[in-house]
């Protein structure tokens, strides 16, 4: 589904950092990968290539066989609906309820009043907030905030869901909910891709684990444990 | 689809313009201002056409001949000046006639109507009174009278006192034009500057908002749109709230500029092009807010 061919970031500026250093991968479709590493190491730098929020400096990222550096600002949009991202800081709309941020995403696209009041409930109901819908983000606690994020993610129905760092600002508790939800998404035939460097989070999920370290793949094992 | 989209952004849009406050009511007054100039010098400009046609329709030569001249040989001149293809009419003024007109002119007048009685003879001239094509062309009608055969015969040409009122029209309407046009330029940039602020204002605002929605795969109008909207909306209340200033402010300002004298005359018509000075606003109102807008996305959102 996703494929990485010897793909180079530099980061043009001062320092001309480079973010990634001839990174080659494929994932398949239905996989569960997480990428882990220190900060820096390149984990976001490979998802913002993917939901093509930055571009390559070479080399090629191939989404469903399709070159992603070659789909027109024009087309942008319809590539993103494909793909449902979760970040650690959330970025709900503090203004809206849980209900209206995750209708945010349907109303943008253009979908009608009716299917949002048919799946907005669903998807709340799918990640366990069905009771929450009426709520402002300000109200609930920060595993419920990065659910309603998931619940986004998700109303598109989309091909590919791309997590980065999505427990960094949890506890434990809240955070291994998180996982599980990510595992049923991903056992009902979404690809998942996780970056983060929770040692104990990855060494529970026993799923496919790629390992960077400053922006060369170092490890890539199908049960991978976080080794670094 | 289309629809959707549309209704859903101009919301947003709405919503922009009320949750901004202070920076939107700095927008629409600075294009209110704007319009305001633009109208100001366009009812003047009308007025002063207006007033301009007024008077010409007014003017005329009117040329006297001395007493002894006999009857036929002012037709021979009236049929002469006919001829000129500058010459619109020439209608001859006997001097009963003159005389008549003057009792008439002077009815609640009986000193004036005795003094005339007095007099024994007739004391007025009579007269052959011109009316031009074009009001430029007075001079060179006055200037061949003046060269001609007839020009023993005549006793006078009364022209020149409406060739000051006719100039005083010409250079007014040229100054309106020109400081007119400067200041429309200048205060439109102005507009554009500061409506252009206003909206990178609220793209900052909503940096969030505009994150989520290209993250979840909003079209890039969707994004736009808003802002857009927001423009025009500033440029529709600009335009309102100037058509409403207007009025008094053309009634204080035109008799200075025009000469109290024809006000009446251009209050009158005015009315009638009120609606198309709005029109008028409202698209100059319009178009600044959607290039202010346009401007802003352009510089300030990566779509």
């Amino acid at each position: 589904m996703i494929e990485f061919k010897n793909v180079k970031k530099i980061y043009s500026g001062a320092l001309n950092a480079v973010a990634l250093d001839d990174v080659s991968f494929r994932i398949e479709k239905s996989e569960f990968v997480s990428f882990v590493g220190h900060s820096g190491a390149g984990k976001s730098t490979i998802l913002k290539l993917i939901y093509a929020e930055e571009k390559p400096t070479s080399g090629e990222v191939l989404f469903n066989g399709e070159n992603i550096t070659k789909i027109t600002s024009r087309n942008m949009p319809y590539h993103r609906r494909r793909i449902g991202t979760v970040f650690q800081d959330y970025k709900l709309l503090a203004k809206k309820t849980v209900f209206e941020n995750v209708a945010f995403a349907l109303e943008v696209s253009g979908h009608t009043n009716k299917e949002i009041q048919e799946n907005v409930p669903q998807i709340l109901d799918i990640v366990g907030l069905g009771n929450k819908a009426e709520s402002y983000p300000h109200e609930i606690s920060g595993g419920e905030k990065q659910r309603v994020a998931i619940a986004r993610a998700l109303v598109h129905r989309p091909a590919l869901i791309i997590a980065d760092e999505p427990t960094g600002n949890l506890d434990p508790i809240s955070a291994w909910g998180i996982i599980q939800l990510l595992l049923k998404i991903n056992s009902l035939g979404t690809t998942v891709i996780l970056a983060t460097h929770d040692k104990e989070i990855v060494n529970n999920i026993k799923k496919r684990v790629i390992t960077l370290d400053q922006g060369r793949i170092i490890r890539d094992h199908s049960k991978g444990r976080y080794a670094i | 689809m289309i629809l959707l989209t549309l209704t859903r952004t101009f919301k947003s849009g709405f919503q922009n313009f009320f949750r901004n406050g202070s920076l939107t009511v700095a927008a629409v007054s600075i294009l209110t201002l704007a319009l305001l100039i633009i109208s100001v010098i366009l009812v003047l400009s009308i007025s002063a056409n207006l007033g301009l046609k007024f008077i010409q329709d007014k003017i005329d030569i009117r040329v006297y001949f001395k007493s002894d001249v006999e009857e036929t040989r002012i037709m021979a001149f009236r049929s002469e000046i006919q001829k000129y293809k500058e010459v619109k009419s020439a209608d001859y003024v006997s001097k009963n006639k003159a005389l008549d007109d003057f009792k008439a002119a002077n009815a609640g007048k009986p000193d004036i109507l005795k003094a005339i009685d007095a007099v024994d003879e007739n004391p007025l001239l009579a007269s052959v009174n011109i009316k031009a094509v074009n009001p430029e062309q007075y001079d060179i009608i006055t200037k061949s009278v003046e060269n001609s055969t007839f020009k023993d015969d005549i006793a006078s040409i009364n022209y020149q006192q409406y060739k000051l009122v006719i100039d005083r029209f010409n250079s007014t309407i040229k100054t309106i034009r020109k400081t007119g046009a400067f200041l429309f330029i200048l205060f439109s940039l102005i507009a554009i500057l500061i409506t252009f602020n206003v909206i990178r204002m609220t793209i900052f605002n909503h940096g969030t908002e505009i994150e989520i929605m290209r993250l979840v795969g909003a079209s890039n109008n969707f994004i736009r749109l808003p802002f857009v909207f927001e423009g025009v909306i500033y440029g529709c209340c600009a335009a309102v709230i100037a058509v409403i200033l207007l009025f008094p402010i053309v009634k204080i300002v035109t008799p200075y500029i025009i000469g109290s004298a024809y006000v009446k005359v251009i209050e009158a018509d005015f009315l009638r092009y009120l609606v198309f000075i709005f029109i008028a606003q409202l698209f100059v109102g319009t178009a600044l807010g959607i290039i202010s807008s346009l401007l802003a996305i352009r510089r300030y959102l990566k779509i």
